[in-house]
This record gives structure tokens, sequence and C-alpha cells, in this order.
């Protein structure tokens, strides 16, 4: 039990990682940012390298890694996210569909498509109520709610921070005030890619790196950003490790069942909310 | 209510200059000079492709209703017909209405259920629909539809000769089908319905206003688009005798989309020129590719790179897609009602 426990909650965390930019990036510029799946799925595959280069060491590869990857966030904000500002729903669904279409094609061609299994980093197990728990997942689960901890400390107390969330209620309002919110709303895009990134070198070693693995996570991060109510921060990270724990708690009786079941929660949220977050 | 900004291409499309008997000529035309490019045993195939992207173009560019979950509705079709040829009979005609039938129903509920959503939250809700009802196809019914590994069919000559198992015969009937399903839609989206269906998608507010129970009218475009593309499914069971959960993964809505958005949302031509493309970039490109590399002596990428890059370019410089840039180009001077 302990161990459903555990597991559920390192899915949370690492989907509490991945959705921080997707549910940033929808409350600011109501975009659903399909390219979100393309930075995570690149910034592993570009850890796995990096690991290779420095020697099996694991801070290293995931600096670097993250530093390649804000100029990479940095270039699909400028490029294509800021350009769909305002758009239609349809029109950023689209565009930012393509931006992944193109990142996959690019890993495929560059790493191939076999699965890259990376080791555990840690890799010391504690025993608890009679079972081995590896203590990278207890890690995990710990910087989530670090993260979530560093968010709220950002969002109350850093004037880009307190900007974001004012634009979040009202950009137009804060636009008024004579503010550059696109630049804020920018540094907010490239903190949620690279918190994407982080979920994603977090989450390799107790998965495998695939050309596709974007795609899953996007499919089950819509799930936690509808259900958390899409722009809401607080939502977004119970949502995420209730999410997970569903998983968890489904896969343990039925392993196949774990990703509808998450979408079956979505659908019943979706229909029970009394007013829809358009 | 409706915040979402008004898209150009969307526009409501001017009067028809040729008739739809002409209109039906050229689609045949057009089918019957594809049928000498390519090998016929495609056609069939292509032609499915075609009755489903003209049921989410419905949905889509007409109605404004973006779903990622259409192809729940085609797999829905298409098993419905395989399981009927499997533990019914082997009628052909029969599958095609059992499919059409449990897909229409499917719809009719569900529908009560997704419309209640806009935006995004429509078409991701959509998604988790489509994502169950793959699941279900897999796992839990995989004791009638032999999950992963496929069910295999066989049907009867329809009318005791139209055997839908020789290439001919399948291209025939499915191209009938096909202008059958575009003659119906051109005469649903021209009628005052039609047009109060686009009114929706323009603003459903003010059609609100104007007192109409715009629920219902979504919730009756919803069950006819579905139940098109249950039809597209169904065929695609009788023409190919095997279905498998490919047919209703949730993957297979985006090759829907683009085709859609690729020759322009909201035109029926548009659909199927969108259509024909997409089917280009998809089965041509990965073979041209190889061929292409090794004359040139370079890695050239997939054609996934490819499509996201007309992708970008659709959205970023050719709204309206194929048939919407061509209109808005050839009748600029009257064209102040497309807004472009």
């Amino acid at each position: 039990m302990i161990q459903t426990v555990v597991y559920g909650l390192t899915i949370g965390a690492i989907l509490y990682f991945f959705s921080v930019g997707l549910a940033l990036t929808f409350g600011t510029m109501h975009i659903i940012n399909f390219a979100h799946g393309m930075v995570y799925t690149l910034g592993v595959y570009l850890f796995i390298t990096f690991l290779q280069a420095f020697g099996q060491s694991f801070p290293a590869a995931l600096a670097a890694s993250l530093l390649a990857m804000l100029p990479v966030a940095w270039v699909i904000e400028r490029f294509v996210i800021r350009r769909l500002y305002g758009e239609s729903l349809d029109y950023a669904i689209i565009a930012t569909y393509g931006v992944l279409l193109i990142g996959t094609d690019a890993i495929k061609m560059v790493w191939g498509t076999t699965p890259y299994p990376v080791n555990d980093p840690i890799g010391v197990a504690v025993p608890l109520a009679g079972m081995d728990l590896p203590l990278y997942r207890i890690a995990i689960v710990l910087s989530a709610f670090a993260l979530y901890v560093a968010l709220r400390a950002f969002f109350r107390r850093s004037l880009v921070g307190r900007v974001v969330v004012a634009a979040l209620e009202d950009a137009d309002g804060v636009r008024c005030l004579g503010i550059d919110v696109n630049r804020h709303f920018s540094i907010v895009f490239v903190l949620g890619s690279a918190l994407a990134v982080l979920g994603g070198i977090l989450y390799a070693p107790i998965s495998t790196a695939d050309p596709y693995m974007g795609f899953h996570i996007l499919l089950l991060a819509f799930a936690v950003v509808i259900v958390g109510g899409m722009g809401n921060l607080n939502g977004t990270f119970l949502a995420a490790l209730a999410l997970g724990m569903v998983m968890a708690v489904t896969g343990r009786y039925w392993s196949q069942a774990a990703n509808a079941m998450v979408f079956a929660v979505m659908a019943l949220v979706i229909l029970l909310r009394p007013r829809e977050a358009h | 209510m409706n915040s979402r900004a008004p898209c150009p291409g969307f526009s409501v499309p001017p009067a028809p200059r040729g008739g739809l008997v002409g209109e039906l000529a050229l689609i045949a035309a057009g089918l019957v000079l594809l049928s000498f490019v390519i090998r016929i045993h495609w056609m069939a195939d292509f032609a499915v492709f075609f009755i489903l992207v003209l049921s989410f173009d419905l949905l889509y560019g007409y109605m404004g209703h973006l779903s990622f979950g259409h192809m729940l509705y085609f797999g829905a079709g298409a098993y419905g017909a395989a399981l009927w040829l499997v533990y019914g009979n082997a009628s052909a005609l029969l599958a095609l209405g059992v499919g059409i039938a449990a897909a229409a129903g499917m719809a009719a509920i569900l529908g009560g259920i997704v419309l209640r959503t806009h935006g995004a939250s429509f078409a991701l809700i959509n998604m988790a629909f489509n994502e169950i009802g793959h699941f279900l196809v897999q796992s839990p019914l995989a004791a009638y539809t032999l999950g992963e590994d496929g069910l295999s069919c066989t049907a009867d000559p329809l009318f005791g000769f139209i055997s839908l198992y020789e290439d001919r015969w399948a291209f025939a009937f499915s191209a009938a089908v096909l202008l059958a399903v575009f003659a119906l839609l051109r005469v649903l989206t021209r009628s005052p319905f039609g047009l109060l269906v686009r009114s929706i998608r323009e603003n459903e507010s003010r059609v609100q206003f104007l007192g109409y129970d715009t629920f219902r009218f979504k919730w009756i475009t919803f069950v006819i688009a579905s139940t098109i593309a249950a039809l597209a499914g169904a065929l695609f069971t009788l023409i190919q005798g095997f279905v498998s959960p490919r047919v209703i993964s949730p993957f297979g809505n985006v090759d829907v989309i683009f085709a859609v958005l690729i020759g322009g949302a909201g035109y029926l031509g548009g659909a199927l020129i969108g259509a024909a493309v997409f089917l280009a970039i998809k089965n041509f490109l990965p073979v041209m590719i190889p061929e292409l590399s090794r004359w040139l002596e370079v890695k050239l990428p997939q054609w996934e790179l490819w499509l996201g890059i007309v992708l970008l370019v659709i959205v970023f410089s050719l709204r309206g897609g194929i048939v919407g840039t061509l209109r808005a180009r050839l009748r600029k001077p009257r064209a102040v009602e497309a807004g472009a």
C-alpha cells in the first residue's frame, strides 16, 4: 500500500513539473501548447547525451541540459507562441502541434527510435514497512513539494511573479499600467519549459526515453490542467498529485486501465464543474 | 462567453456558382483521374478518408467545434460493422446499418454531455472519451474484439453481386457513397439549418438572443457529423475485412484535423482538396524521401517534419487553407465580408 502511495506521488510529482508550464501558458495566453511535449522530450535526450559526455555525472548533465534548453524555449516563445497571442484556440493548437511534430522527427533523426534507459542516480533503497522503497522516488516527491513552495513564493513575492499573477486575472488591465506583459509572459514561458525539462530528466531514470514520450505525458497533463482549473497553480498541484494517485491505484489492480481512468476522472470533473473556465 | 477572436477565412461562403450536379460531376471526374495516377487498390481507402474528413468539416469547419475525439465514432462504426459480421450474420448492408446505428446512439448520448463545454474543454473532453473507447476495445472488450490482434471478418457481396473485396467494386461503391455524403452535406449546409449552424460558429450568444435553442442545433449537428464518420468507419470494415484498435486510436484525429485545415475549414470542396493533399504528404513523402536522400546523398527527415512545417505555414501565412486563400485572392474586390 505504501508502495502504491509513493508510486502515485512520484507520477503526480512528474506531472506537476510538466503541467506548471502548460497551465501558465493557458492561463496567460489562452494557448494549449503542444510544443511543451517537444521541449520535454528534447531536454531528456540532451541530458542523455550530456550524461555520456560528462562521465555519468547526473548533476552536471542536468545543469547542462537545462541551460541548453533555455534558448530553445525562448525561440519557440518568440517565433511561434507570441505570434499566436490573441488568436483563436484552434490555430494555436495546430501551430504548436506542428512544432511538436518537427521536434519529434528531428529527435528521431538524431537519436533514432530505440528507447534509452537511464540509471538511478542514487541507487539506494530505504526499507519502509517491510518494503524497499527507492530513495530516488522519495527525492522526486520531495522536490515537487519544494517546487510548489518555491513557485508560491515566486508568484507572491517577486515582481515578475506578481505581474504574471495579475495578468492571469486581467492582462489588459496590467498592460494599461504601462507594463510590458509579453516580456513577463516570455520569462514565465521559459521558466515553465525549464520545469518540464527538469521533470523529464527526473523521470528518465525510472522510465526510458523514447521520441514519443512527450506525446504521452501531454495527454495526461491536459487532464491535470483541466481538472486543476486552467491557469490555477494551486489546482494544478493538487490535480497532479490526485491524478498520479488515480493512476497508481488503478494500475495496481488493472494496469492497462491506468490512463483511461485518468480521462474518466477528467470527463467527470468537466461535467460536474458548475461554470467552465473558458 | 464567446471570447475567441474572429478567424479570418471563417466567413459565410458566398452563393454557389455551379450547381450541385456540376460539383458532383467534378468530384467524380477527379476521383477517376486520381485512380489513373495511383493504384486503384488505394482508391477505396482514400474515398473512406474523404468521407471522414467531410464529416469533420461539418463539425469543425461549419460549426466551429474543434474535437480531438472524432475517431471514436469512426472506430465505433468500424467495430460495430465488424462485430456484426463476426457474431451476427454476413450481410454487408446489415453490418453497415449496425455500425452506423451503434455510433449514432453513442453520439446521441455523449453529445448531450460533451456539448455542455466549449473551446479547449470541448476538444479535450472528446479526446478523453476517445481514449476511453480505445481502451475499451483494447482491453475490457478484448474477449469480443480480440484486442491488439484485431478482428477479421468477411461479408457477403452487397446486393448479391457487389464484392467489396474487389478493388474496382470497392472503389465504385465507396465513391458513390462519397458523392451521396457530399450531396447531403451540401444541401444541409446551404439550408436555413446550415446557416444557423454557421451562425453558432460566429457567435453563439447572439443566436441565443434571437431565441434559438442553440444546444439542440449543436446536438443535431454533432450526431450527424458522428454518424457520417461512422458510415466511413463501417465502409472501411467492409472494404478491409479487418479492424484493429488503430481505427479508434485518438492519434488518427490529428490526420483529420490537418486535412480539413490544409484544404480550408468551412468549405466542403476544401475538405476534399485538403484530404487529397494530406494523403499525398502522408503516403508519397515516405516513399519519395528515401529516394531523394539517396540521390542527394544527405539524410533527410521523415514526413512528420514536413507536415509540421506545412502546418506552421498554414497558420502563419495561409489562413483559410488552400480553398479559403484562393477564394480570397480571386474575389478580392468583394471580399469585404471575408474580414481577412
